[in-house]
């Protein structure tokens, strides 16, 4: 008797899990969008990274932003009507909006949200350098606008002006500089830049992260720790989508079906869903399984079953008929980096340890052997260059000798017996990781490489850690002497890798290596003020050479992004330069059969 | 008294003969340990985290189970971790039987006197933590200290033999001899420790068992979430690389270390069933919750 | 004073017992996350941060108060059941809570009363044909049972049931319908029942071969009363006392600790993922309000099991 009802119990799973498989979405276009993360928090203010940056750009909007298709990047007005017009010596900003609402919410007088307005451009900006905001951003525009800093440490009084940060119309705002900044309008197309209403973020307080409103293409519906949800904003109203001012190019795009979509007005989606998939093989699953997500940007491993060869990079047969495929390179870089801070291995007031320490430094680098951790990890996607300009920057140098990246183990004893190192003698080095799986096999590949040059594998230390958080804070405070850095371009010059070695940044900044040499920080300083050029660029090569001389870091490797998604989404994902952009200009449409 | 341990002893020996599942289980128990000592005396698997050969290579001759995704013998990693799995389930399982122990005599002994009400409310408070909650939160606070996870794990199961030796020994507290022992001028801590946990000796060794079980389950688990093993190799560390390893279609890994990990459980609690058999047939399972 | 009274007044006396066992769980649990969590000041600064601002971060979580103030205010919130906001995301910890809670709920309950169900079935079984085949393979297969770790059971199936045959989601969740649960719910729940199965099949098998060989049930099958009855009536009837108790106990465990790994695995929205993400980041609103939380339930779940005890056995209320 048991049996026969766990058997009618099994058939009834059964026919309900397959009536619900498929079918038409009853809510009109569905995107599922998957990601490889999980967003802390919704407010600008903390949107540093690309999982948060992902949807704030969607859900507010951003000065400038950078156009669909067009590559190298280039920046285009978004909220700004056109681009800024600049003083003669660089240092006045007069940006003007367009019109634009805030999407409906309750934190509204009425309930309907108003028009945007350059006092909201201002408070924005302004509330970075207010100590309550816990800004993310504020170094961005730390001592450049005139009078910002200052406002912050006074108490950020909501009344009192800043003379370099005002709004002289309710379509106009004019930033006034301490010194010429290029970068701005790259920062202004940052999350971190987006526009929030006064209102909301005193209306929400705290919760403003979990219950953003702005006045991007879409708003929030709901969110948790696996997915959120976004319905269209219905007071979003751009000029129409220009594929070609995009930079749709027929060779590259053509076969995207990217053409039905000119002239549309965009957002085109009835509903937008970004799914938070961290594990690979879930995210790869959830994609292939066809029911769950409708992209996925591929786990390494996974290129085995994917990929015909890695080089040329060719697709599968079958995944060429199924899916949509695009192929690009991440806007950052992987690098090991040394703690110069530290005598045992890094800057040393005698100068013929400091010489030895060099060695010792140069001599690690060229234990390490980058193809392999390219083709373990990676599998062989990466590409590996040297220094810290990556190839898909005009500043890449492609002729720059390879020996900061090639396996030399033999040179690298060399380097040791020159120098008089001795298995006895070498220090210990601690090596800091984030705990899972991957970094471990990581951190047992780097032992094993020192190993064949003569490191005694027990003097290098592991030295784990359970979050991001608590592995930052190690390498700021000197506790680990040899780590691996993730760095992504937030904005696509040079000037945004190389600020890791600029002395100023030195720990807790972004200079987590202590990188201390005053002929690079006088050539960045140099730079600074420079517009794109090739005087600029000759120096930030110079620049690159510098770090590359002093053995303070091993790299870089430059991931390849290999994204696969259903053919009847209409798009090209891209989330590079901390973008999210594209979610706009996504439409889905069942295929001409 | 000691008499009794003895007398356990003979009953164990004779119960086991005669249970051939028993006996199995034990010789297969000792061919781990075997394993384990073998890997202590430096025999094998001291070459686990050696790049030995190229990534994901099939089973061949020089490797016979093939290779991980580096290129390390996934035997050799295997074997290792069968030491490793020993240390931690011998540790875990002496340090947490004598905490136990003496706390549940401590507690029994006085019991309705201030240690016990201490002791009591210190194990309902660590009941009352969600396991992994406490586990995780004291291996994180630990984090980098080599025996963090040995530490959070005798934390939270001492508790359980504490609470059987404590009923244990509010019973034998009023057994005649320990009256006897009493007038005579014994102090309580000669009483506890020489009269009154060797009367406890059944079901200290099967919790013992027990908590050997259970220290390798969770430890898989933990390494699983990140927080397990330090600098060593675990079949936790190994499934969790096996299931990433699942995803390029490599199922070596995982398949091995969860077999090399089931044996042992499995074997250690056949083994531990027929312990509690023959010494403690009265005292029931305190195995009610899965741990991992 | 008569009977009822009289449990009230027991049932009082044991709450009001508790509360040192609150006390302890939360200090406890307060040394470990205050003196040694994960810091999250570094998770929340920006690329290039200044020591002034790591100052105000600091400031800002409360880093900087001395520790006996930080929990005296820690037990204020408590009592007036203000839970603060979550420091990572800001999201106010009692949303937090109503948001993930049932979903834990609902992942869980069709694995805990199928498997409950289940392993009783299956323990009846073995008891009544007790030293069978049918006894040594269900004895045999709840050993089995125990052996599988969880990590493996939860990794196996995915692959299988997922993947393989693609019968399932292999993560997510979503309540949308009847048939979108069931279909979401369906490898949770298989992999809960497996790594559980073995454990409630061993513990109901020893209760209920006990109770097999009382004098009651001797006499009623003497009687000739029919083996269904028997065992639902007599066998299991007379056992409720150490079942319910165990039922009892694993439910605020279950809540947090037996959702930690299914959640995180499949990508659930619900109270262990959320834990487990605190314990790692250290957001010390969301791992407080947890424990406090659960220390209540267990409070809860002791004092129900022994009113229990008292109501369905009085020789216990001489004790």
């Amino acid at each position: 008797m048991f049996i026969r009802q766990t058997r009618a119990l099994i058939c009834l799973l059964l026919l309900l899990s397959t009536a619900c498989g498929g079918g038409a979405d009853p809510e009109g276009t569905v995107y599922r969008h998957a990601i490889d993360g999980v967003p802390g928090s919704l407010d600008p203010a903390h949107a540093a990274d690309v999982y948060a940056s992902t949807l704030v750009v969607n859900i507010f909007d951003t000065l400038y932003r950078y156009r669909y298709l067009a590559r190298p990047y280039e920046l285009a007005p978004n909220l700004a009507e056109d681009f800024p017009e600049v003083s003669e010596d660089g240092r006045v900003f007069t940006i003007r909006l367009r019109a634009a609402r805030f999407a409906d919410d309750p934190a509204f007088a009425d309930g309907r949200g108003r028009p945007v307005t350059a006092a909201d451009v201002v408070f924005s900006l302004r509330r970075h350098f207010d100590p309550a905001t816990r800004s993310q951003g504020a170094w961005l525009w730390r001592d450049r606008i005139v009078g910002l800093d200052a406002w912050g440490r006074d108490g950020a009084d909501p009344q009192a002006e800043v003379a370099g940060l005002q709004a002289l119309d309710d379509r106009t705002v004019r930033i006034e500089l301490t010194r010429p900044y290029p970068q701005l309008v790259n920062t202004l197309a940052m999350a971190l830049s987006a526009i929030v209403p006064p209102e909301a973020v005193a209306h929400y307080g705290r919760e403003f992260s979990v219950r953003p409103v702005g006045s991007g293409p879409f708003q929030l519906l709901s969110l948790d720790e696996t997915r959120a949800v976004l319905k269209p904003n219905a007071h979003f109203d751009r000029e129409p989508l220009d594929l070609t001012a995009e930079g749709f190019d027929p060779d590259r795009h053509g076969h995207y079906g990217l053409e039905a979509l000119d002239g549309r007005r965009y957002p085109f989606l009835d509903r937008l869903e970004v799914h938070f998939i961290a594990e690979p093989a879930t995210r790869w699953n959830s994609f292939f399984s066809g029911r769950d997500v409708d992209n996925v940007m591929l786990p390494p491993e996974q290129a085995v079953r994917v990929l015909e060869s890695t080089h040329p990079l060719v697709f599968r047969p079958q995944i060429e008929r199924d899916f949509q495929t695009h192929v690009g390179r991440e806007t950052g870089l992987v690098l090991y980096g040394f703690n110069m801070a530290n005598p045992e291995i890094g800057y040393h007031a005698d100068p013929e340890r400091d010489r030895a320490n060099h060695a010792l430094r140069c001599a690690i680098r060229d234990a390490f052997d980058w193809a392999a951790r390219n083709r373990v990890f990676y599998q062989g996607l990466g590409e590996v260059f040297p220094g810290v300009i990556p190839p898909f920057l005009d500043e890449y140098e492609p002729d720059l000798p390879t020996e900061s990246i090639d396996h030399d183990p033999a040179l690298a004893r060399q380097r040791l017996a020159d120098h008089g190192w001795t298995a006895e003698q070498l220090p210990v080095l601690v090596y800091g990781l984030e705990s899972s799986v991957e970094r471990r096999q990581m951190f047992e590949q780097f032992r094993a490489q020192l190993a064949a040059i003569g490191y005694p594998p027990e003097k290098i230390r592991r030295a784990a850690f359970g979050s991001f958080g608590e592995y930052h804070r190690a390498i700021i405070n000197g506790q680990v002497d040899l780590f691996l850095l993730g760095w992504t371009l937030a904005y696509p010059d040079a000037q945004y890798s190389l600020q890791l070695f600029f002395g100023p940044n030195a720990a807790p900044g972004a200079n987590l290596f202590n990188y201390a040499n005053p002929e690079f920080d006088e050539a960045f300083r140099r730079a600074e003020p420079l517009p794109q050029g090739p005087e600029r660029s000759a120096l930030y090569r110079d620049l690159n050479r510098l770090v590359l001389d002093d053995c303070a870091m091993i790299g870089s490797l430059t991931r390849t992004r290999v994204h696969l998604w259903h053919p009847r989404v209409r798009m090209l994902p891209d989330r590079e330069v901390l973008g999210g952009y594209f979610l706009r200009f996504v439409d889905v449409q069942e295929p001409p059969a | 008294m000691s008499s009794l341990v003895v007398q356990s002893g003979r009953r164990l020996r004779g119960r086991l003969a005669g249970e051939p599942v028993g006996f199995l289980a034990l010789i297969v128990v000792g061919a781990y340990a075997l394993v384990a000592c073998g890997v202590w005396l430096g025999w094998w698997g001291s070459e686990w985290s050696a790049l030995a050969g190229p990534g994901w290579a099939a089973p061949s001759a020089e490797h016979w189970l093939g290779t991980n995704r580096l290129g390390q013998d996934i035997l050799a990693r295997a074997l290792a971790a069968t030491a490793t799995a020993f240390e931690i389930g011998v540790l875990v399982a002496v340090v947490t039987t004598a905490i136990g122990g003496l706390a549940g005599g401590l507690s029994g002994y006085f019991s309705d006197g201030w240690p016990d009400e201490v002791l009591l409310w210190l194990m309902g408070t660590l009941d009352a933590i969600p396991f992994y909650l406490l586990v995780a939160a004291l291996a994180f606070a630990l984090h980098g200290h080599p025996w963090a996870m040995h530490l959070a794990m005798i934390a939270t199961f001492w508790t359980t033999t504490a609470r059987l030796v404590r009923a244990e020994t509010q019973r034998i507290r009023r057994l005649p001899f320990i009256e006897a022992a009493r007038v005579a001028g014994l102090l309580p801590r000669s009483i506890i420790v020489r009269h009154i946990l060797p009367n406890t000796a059944h079901i200290l060794l099967v919790q013992a068992t027990l908590v050997f079980i259970a220290a390798i389950k969770v430890e898989v688990v933990l390494s699983f979430l990140g927080i397990g093993t330090q600098d060593s190799i675990s079949w936790g560390v190994m499934i969790a690389e096996g299931a990433q390893d699942i995803l390029a279609g490599q199922y070596g890994n995982f398949v091995v270390a969860s077999l090399f990990l089931f044996g042992l459980v499995m074997a250690f609690s056949l083994f531990a069933d027929q312990l509690q058999d023959s010494l403690d047939p009265r005292t029931q399972d305190s195995r009610w919750q899965p741990h991992g | 004073m008569n009977k009822r009274s009289a449990l009230l007044a027991f049932g009082l006396r044991k709450l009001a017992g508790a509360v040192p066992l609150i006390l302890g769980v939360t200090l406890v649990s307060f040394v470990l996350t205050v003196h040694f969590g994960p810091d999250q000041t570094y998770a929340l600064l920006g690329k290039n941060p200044t020591a002034a601002e790591i100052e105000q971060v600091r400031a800002q979580l409360g880093y900087d108060q001395p520790f006996v103030l930080r929990y005296a205010d820690y037990l204020k919130r408590l009592a007036t059941l203000d839970l603060g906001h979550a420091q990572a995301t800001g999201e106010p910890v009692r949303s937090m809570l109503a948001r993930t809670i049932p979903v834990s709920l609902l992942l869980l309950a069709p694995g805990f009363v199928l498997g409950t169900l289940l392993a009783l079935i299956l323990a009846a079984l073995a008891a009544w044909y007790r030293g069978s085949l049918l006894d040594r393979v269900i004895s045999g297969a709840s050993v089995v049972g125990m052996s599988l770790s969880f990590v493996v059971i939860l990794v196996g199936l995915q692959a299988v049931f997922g993947v393989w045959l693609g019968w399932f989601p292999v993560r997510g969740w979503s309540v949308a319908g009847v048939a979108d649960y069931l279909h979401h719910v369906a490898v949770p729940t298989l992999a809960f029942i497996v790594a559980t199965l073995g454990y409630n099949t061993r513990f109901f098998r020893a209760v209920l071969a006990a109770e097999m060989t009382s004098e009651q049930v001797r006499s009623a099958r003497a009687f000739g009363i029919g083996p269904l009855r028997i065992m639902t009536v007599h066998v299991i009837g007379n056992s409720l006392l150490p079942i319910v108790t165990r039922i009892l106990f694993s439910l605020p465990l279950l809540v947090i600790s037996g959702s930690l790994l299914i959640e995180s695995h499949f990508g659930i929205p619900g109270v262990g993922r959320i834990t487990y993400a605190a314990v790692m980041s250290g957001d010390q609103p969301v791992l407080m309000a947890v424990v406090g939380l659960s220390a209540v339930l267990f409070v809860i779940a002791v004092t129900v099991a022994d009113l229990l005890c008292r109501l369905i056995d009085p020789r216990l209320a001489s004790t």
